[in-house]
């Protein structure tokens, strides 16, 4: 019975998101859009902080790797966006596996200062070439669409990100899964057992780049202006956020984390900026008390009530 | 000859400064395994601090610093103490928690503070003569005498006085220094304030040269990472001399290289070490 209900639960969900198009307005249409893109992000992340247990800070990098490549693709060389996103998506892959290779066997504390120092690197140099990339005044790129429609694009965000989760989901639930939680529990264990933690490491890091730089992709020819604010610290912490909030090493907890906060951040707009700062102690706030954070704290009720 | 002695005389004297900011990274991860993420943060905080209570309350900046500092030093351990104690052990999460803080210290102190850059008063002005070469302002050479005072004080403190033992033996063995009896709590709740009261320290000289605003703390931090990972993690004497050499080699870089750049150096440097040289030129070899 319970292999059904996980079934059919994605199933409902997915029938469930081709209605909004129908009855949401061009505004909260462009929310969801924007929420679906972060559910790319965090998703991504969370399957290498939370399955293998690296805080990598250089995720937003890899967006933006995905994005620039693909809308100066288009610019300079008149790439149709759907090719470019995906040389996009293979640039920001390759730099995951030189960077994962680079930094996975330092671990810990090293990797997170090399990710930081890569991704301020990237941003900086961004940012100066101005002459290719114009820098902070934004890049203008092509949409997917001749027709501007928010609709299409809302379609094909949804697409992109089911197929993604769909992917996480497997690698999840593969034997390739089991390895990156057995690595995160205990690494020494692990590798006594003949793992090879190193290219698991590795291989996560690359895919998780991969889906960045894909989702980054999209997101630059959604919005038709890219600028140094997606590969930026600023959008790291957002993606981190949500990933923590909803709860990390679980499924279910950046998808949640993500439409939350997406949402919420446009209801406290109209307080002035200040969504960043309540995001802040909110997850400083989860990773001290609940670090299993929302997924965590609904799944214990779930339990409860459905344990018999 | 006469720019050159100047570039190089700042960077001198950005260097021992970068070497207080460092040792306050330094202290707190060779004890606590945690990076600091919201060291610049503090250090920002600590200007702050000084330039509002010097400027808008009226104190003079001789005991506007010092009490800014303390107050700095209050927040370290109040952060140690409800943040950062849980996770001990748990490095993903004391990263996180001290990368989401940052982002909360720093947006609200733009929401306290402002955005607009703001700085404290000078205590000496003018400018002496060095050696007859060249003019070199009276404000910075004093800084550097406080920071060389600093650092000595700080020696002494880590090398001479129990305390400083304590520190060490904890940073060198946890479990075996509470056998002896040291109380290691105690001594990471002291030591991250130590450790912040630095980073407010360096904030508090460096704030009469160059003033503070809050979007300023992610530079700060990432220049004490790269000075700890260049000199090496936990040596002091590493802090130092990777403080000078970041500190001459940015302004060198940055006057004759390429002033846009000028940050880049300072990643570079980090990121070639972490992969060639992960102990930096004093650290242990513990890979």
């Amino acid at each position: 019975m319970a292999n059904a209900k996980k079934f059919w639960v994605p199933i409902v969900f997915i029938v469930l998101a081709i209605f909004p198009p129908f009855f949401l307005s061009q505004y909260w249409l462009h929310v969801m859009i924007i929420s679906l893109f972060y559910v790319m992000m965090a998703s991504s992340w969370n399957l290498i902080a939370g399955f293998t247990g690296q805080v990598s800070f250089a995720h937003a990098a890899f967006s933006g790797i995905g994005a620039y490549v693909s809308g100066m693709l288009a610019v300079y060389l008149g790439f149709s966006p759907w090719l470019g996103v995906l040389i996009g998506m293979g640039a920001a892959a390759l730099l995951g596996l030189g960077l994962g290779y680079l930094c996975i066997r330092m671990g810990g504390i090293y990797l997170s200062l090399t990710t930081l120092g890569f991704s301020e690197i990237l941003r900086i140099i961004i940012t100066n070439e101005d002459r290719w990339t114009r820098g902070t005044m934004g890049l203008q790129v092509p949409g997917f669409f001749t027709e501007y429609s928010k609709v299409s694009y809302y379609y094909l965000f949804l697409i992109v990100a089911i197929l993604v989760l769909a992917v996480i989901y497997r690698i999840i639930h593969s034997e390739m899964g089991l390895t990156f939680r057995a690595v995160l529990n205990d690494e020494l264990a692990a590798s006594s057992s003949g793992i090879n933690t190193i290219r698991v490491r590795i291989l996560a890091f690359t895919i998780s780049g991969a889906i960045a730089g894909l989702a980054g992709g999209l997101y630059g020819h959604y919005l038709m202006l890219i600028t140094p604010d997606i590969p930026s610290l600023g959008q790291m912490f957002l993606v981190l956020a949500m990933a923590v909030i909803g709860g990390m090493g679980s499924f279910v907890g950046p998808i949640v984390g993500s439409f939350v906060l997406e949402i919420l951040s446009e209801y406290i707009r109209i307080y002035g900026e200040v969504h960043v700062l309540l995001f802040g102690l909110v997850a400083l706030a989860v990773a001290r008390f609940a670090p299993e954070g929302l997924m965590g704290i609904i799944g214990k009720r779930w339990r409860r009530e459905w344990s018999y | 000859m006469t720019e050159f002695l100047m570039y190089l005389t700042n960077g001198i004297v950005i260097g021992v400064i970068n070497a207080i900011s460092a040792i306050g990274v330094s202290l707190i991860v060779g004890i606590m395994k945690v990076v600091n993420f919201a060291h610049g943060e503090l250090y920002i905080f600590a200007g702050y601090f000084s330039y509002h209570l010097s400027t808008t309350l009226g104190l003079p900046p001789l005991l506007a610093m010092p009490l800014s500092i303390f107050f700095i030093f209050l927040i370290g351990i109040g952060m140690e103490r409800t943040l950062i104690r849980p996770t001990y052990g748990n490095e993903m999460y004391s990263l996180i928690i001290t990368f989401v803080l940052s982002i909360v210290l720093q947006n609200a102190a733009l929401l306290i503070f402002g955005p607009y850059p703001n700085k404290p008063p000078n205590l000496v002005s003018g400018a002496t003569n060095i050696f007859g070469l060249y003019h070199y302002g009276n404000q910075r050479l004093l800084s550097f005498f406080i920071s060389i005072g600093i650092l000595l004080f700080i020696f002494y403190l880590i090398k001479k006085t129990w305390f400083g033992k304590s520190i060490r033996a904890v940073s060198q063995d946890r479990e075996m220094s509470s056998l002896v009896g040291i109380d290691h709590f105690r001594v990471n709740m002291l030591s991250f304030g130590l450790g912040a009261a630095l980073a407010g320290a360096a904030g508090v000289i460096v704030a009469p040269i160059f003033p503070v605003t809050p979007t300023g703390s992610s530079a700060i931090s990432l220049t004490a990472f790269v000075v700890v990972v260049l000199g090496g993690m936990g040596s002091l004497k590493g802090c130092v001399v990777g403080g000078l050499l970041l500190g001459i080699l940015e302004n060198l870089g940055a006057a004759y290289i390429s002033t846009m750049y000028r940050s880049i150096f300072g990643f570079l440097i980090l990121i070639l070490i972490l992969v060639f040289r992960p102990w930096g030129l004093f650290g242990q070899r513990t890979q």
